[in-house]
């Protein structure tokens, strides 16, 4: 009974830390009206984070500017730009700054601001490259950043011109595979792809002076509504083009060097340096992750052990939910669970749900639903003489379940048990796509603003080593404990 | 027998697994303190006979009454009636997760027959009666194979039943263990416990039985004292059987 009261008040501690976490970033002034902002977190030099963990670009200094003049307030969520700009589209935030074109297509779905900065579509190629016009790319591979406009331009291309294309999810890792060659060419926004060279990015632009597809960047709100929030950025960002503020903003960017946003260049080329520097960085990633992975054990197992009873129960029909459960969110990759309870299901209940809340959740159905498989393989491993000889003497199936078959069942299953933690602990690293500024999304973040992927992985594979290190050790202990 | 003294009545019962016919309208009645061995060759249903009588199978057709329940009635609470019925497994099935005097307190005090002070010291007396007063505390994967099935009779015996079914108690067993185990049974048929037995040791069978039943093909062929079916088999099949068991 002691240890069930420590257990106890253990989950309502966690649940109120859950809670705290996730409300955290709401608590605004009340006199003034606050809004959602989703934003890309990799996208220089419009939107990034420098090196106090702080977004900056020229989105976020258009946005910071407007706000304070058109006095609100605004809670930002960065992510990737798909994520960002679905969350918009479903209700989740009010408005989107994140570098994207106005196109006919988002005109039925959004409606935009004044267009607030001219944009083309850039070709790219390795430096040293020997491709000389986009008939050298047949039956090469091209790299192209899902969702975005310069992407569906270079996609125009593809059967003119004969090439393959291969998909990324973020800026850094699609230049980085052309720059190593794997890709041969990708189509990135000019202002983008400048300020990423004029940083050290090793590529060049093919088409300056002729730009793809030119077009426009504008502020985006879901179709018919936050008129107010609309027509707020419309006057705010009027009167910054009108007395230079938007001026001075662009030069800042893109008269930019790297070091003004990373810090020393000395603190980038050592493991040591790149700690230190990114020091509160790497600790609330490593903490975000260390609570993913501590809820979602914790919850996920409880729930598995209810389905893997259930599992097992004598009535058909729970049986059966057990197995529809299970089979469900087995089936389901990860990744598309988390961006159905994040972004899919606030549209149907017509609730938000926070970032933290939605990965411990998708956590616990999937990571749960492992957890039941096994748990009902368990107790079913349990010999069948074992419940007949608890059964003969007139013990009901439910106490012959509890007092015999689970705890034998359980004993089986101690080792899957240990896996399905060390799993849980990788599986957060895919909640970053949610835009949960876990260890993986502080790593993306990191080197998208210092272009050091090598060191900044390094560490973050060592946290990770060191974590799973832990949880072994801890769990090793327990199971001994258990025998 | 008159119907105070009956503690088994079985009729007409039958049994098919799928297209198996395994029990085919057997009728049975055994009485207050009788001991009635099940003989017959593998395969010809006596287990399933005698899980019926407790319940571990249903029949598919046919009435058991056992100490007046009648089982094979749906609202009748099996449980309550399997509390008076002891089962001694030919694999022992003692539980694994807990030591040897836990597996005999643990119904006793489920079903809150006995407070835990009670129910130790019954188990303490019945691993006296037993032979094993020093195995208590052991965890019952340290004990052989005739310690165990000891131990199994004695958790039987905890919940103070009046009828015991043993599945062939002694196969599994090294000879040298057999004697053992046979011993506690003697002594427990001495005492009065109706008891049916499924064994393939027919001097024991001699010994004890006040009636030998012969299965075979899902029938009782032939029953009859030990000396009837042993020494005067009219079945043929008997014949057959019991030439094949102790010329073996
Ligand atoms: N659960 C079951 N499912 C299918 N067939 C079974 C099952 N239990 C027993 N049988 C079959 O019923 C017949 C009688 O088995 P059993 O009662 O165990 O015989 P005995 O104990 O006399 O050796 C055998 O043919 C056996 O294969
Ligand atoms: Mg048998």
């Amino acid at each position: 009974m002691f240890k069930k009261g420590i257990l106890i008040s253990f989950l309502a501690m966690l649940s109120i830390t859950t809670f705290v976490f996730a409300m955290g970033d709401n608590l605004v002034h009340a006199d003034k009206p606050n809004y959602i902002i989703s934003t890309d977190a990799t996208y220089p030099p419009f939107d990034f984070q420098d090196k106090n963990n702080q977004y900056v670009g020229i989105d976020q200094d258009i946005l910071k500017e407007i706000s304070k003049r058109e006095n609100f307030t605004y809670t930002l969520k960065p992510m990737s730009f798909n994520s960002a700009a679905q969350l918009v589209s479903n209700g989740q935030a009010d408005g989107i700054i994140a570098g994207m074109v106005i196109t006919e297509e988002r005109k039925a779905v959004y409606d935009h601001s004044t267009p607030y900065y001219k944009t083309g579509v850039a070709w790219i190629v390795k430096k040293d490259s020997k491709i000389k016009s986009l008939k050298d790319l047949k039956g090469k591979t091209v790299a192209l950043k899902t969702g975005t406009a310069a992407s569906e331009y270079g996609k125009s291309l593809q059967a003119k011109y004969g090439f393959n294309v291969k998909y990324f999810n973020d800026t850094d890792t699609m230049y980085n595979d052309v720059a190593v060659g794997n890709s041969a060419a990708t189509f990135e926004d000019m202002p983008v792809i400048q300020y990423a060279i004029k940083n050290g990015v090793k590529l060049k632009v093919m088409n300056a002076d002729n730009p793809g597809n030119a077009g426009w960047y504008g502020f985006f709100v879901k179709k018919g509504e936050n008129k107010a929030l609309l027509s707020a950025f419309n006057r705010g960002f009027a009167a910054i083009k009108k007395d230079g503020t938007y001026d001075k903003i662009v030069a800042k960017y893109l008269g930019a060097n790297q070091s003004t946003f990373t810090g020393a260049k000395k603190d980038n080329f050592s493991v040591l340096g790149i700690l230190k520097a990114n020091k509160s960085a790497f600790l609330k990633g490593l903490w975000q992750t260390i609570m993913l992975t501590f809820l979602g054990i914790i919850l996920a197992s409880i729930w598995g052990v209810v389905l893997g009873v259930m599992g097992v129960s004598q009535n058909k029909f729970v049986r059966g939910v057990s197995t529809t459960i299970i089979y469900i969110f087995r089936g389901l990759p990860l990744m598309v669970l988390a961006f159905f309870i994040y972004i899919g299901l606030p549209g149907v209940i017509g609730a938000k749900i926070p970032a933290f809340t939605a990965g411990v959740l998708t956590l616990v159905l999937n990571e749960g639903a492992y957890t039941g498989a096994f748990v009902r393989g368990g107790f079913e491993a349990v010999e069948v003489g074992q419940m007949e000889a608890a059964r003969s003497l007139g013990l009901p199936y439910r106490t012959a379940m509890r007092r015999v078959i689970m705890p034998q069942g359980l004993k089986i299953m101690v080792p899957s048990f240990i896996n399905q933690f060390i799993i849980t602990l990788k599986d957060t690293s895919i909640l970053s796509a949610i835009g949960l500024l876990e260890l993986t999304q502080t790593g993306s973040l990191i080197v998208a603003r210092n272009s050091q992927g090598f060191r900044v992985w390094a560490i973050v594979a060592i946290m990770y080593l060191i974590i799973i290190t832990l949880l072994t050790w801890f769990s090793n202990w327990a199971q001994k404990k258990l025998q | 027998m008159s119907e105070a003294q009956v503690k088994v009545h079985v009729d007409k019962v039958n049994k098919s697994y799928g297209e198996n016919h395994v029990l085919r309208d057997i009728s049975l009645d055994i009485a207050e303190n009788e001991v009635v061995v099940m003989i017959g060759p593998s395969g010809s249903g006596k287990s399933t006979f005698l899980r019926m009588l407790n319940q571990l199978e249903t029949p598919d057709n046919g009435t058991i009454i056992v100490d007046g329940y009648d089982i094979s009635d749906k609202n009748t609470d099996i449980n309550k009636v399997r509390e008076n019925i002891g089962m001694v497994f030919q694999n022992f099935n003692l539980f694994n997760n807990y030591t040897v005097l836990e597996n005999i307190m643990l119904a006793p005090v489920e079903l809150k027959k006995l407070d835990k002070v009670a129910a130790e010291k019954k188990a303490r007396e019945l691993l006296e009666t037993v032979g094993l007063s020093d195995k208590a505390d052991m965890p019952v994967s340290s004990l052989s194979g005739g310690q165990k099935q000891r131990i199994a009779i004695a958790r039987a015996l905890a919940m103070t039943p009046d009828i015991m079914l043993f599945d062939e108690p002694t196969s599994a067993l090294d000879p040298e263990m057999v004697g053992d185990v046979l011993d506690v049974m003697k002594n427990l048929a001495e005492s009065g416990m109706t008891m049916i037995i499924v064994t393939h040791e027919m001097g024991f069978a001699k010994q004890v039985a006040d009636r030998v039943v012969f299965f075979e093909s899902g029938k009782i062929q032939e029953s009859g004292t030990p000396d009837q079916v042993f020494d005067a088999p009219k079945n043929e099949r008997l014949q057959e059987f019991l030439s094949k068991v102790t010329h073996a």
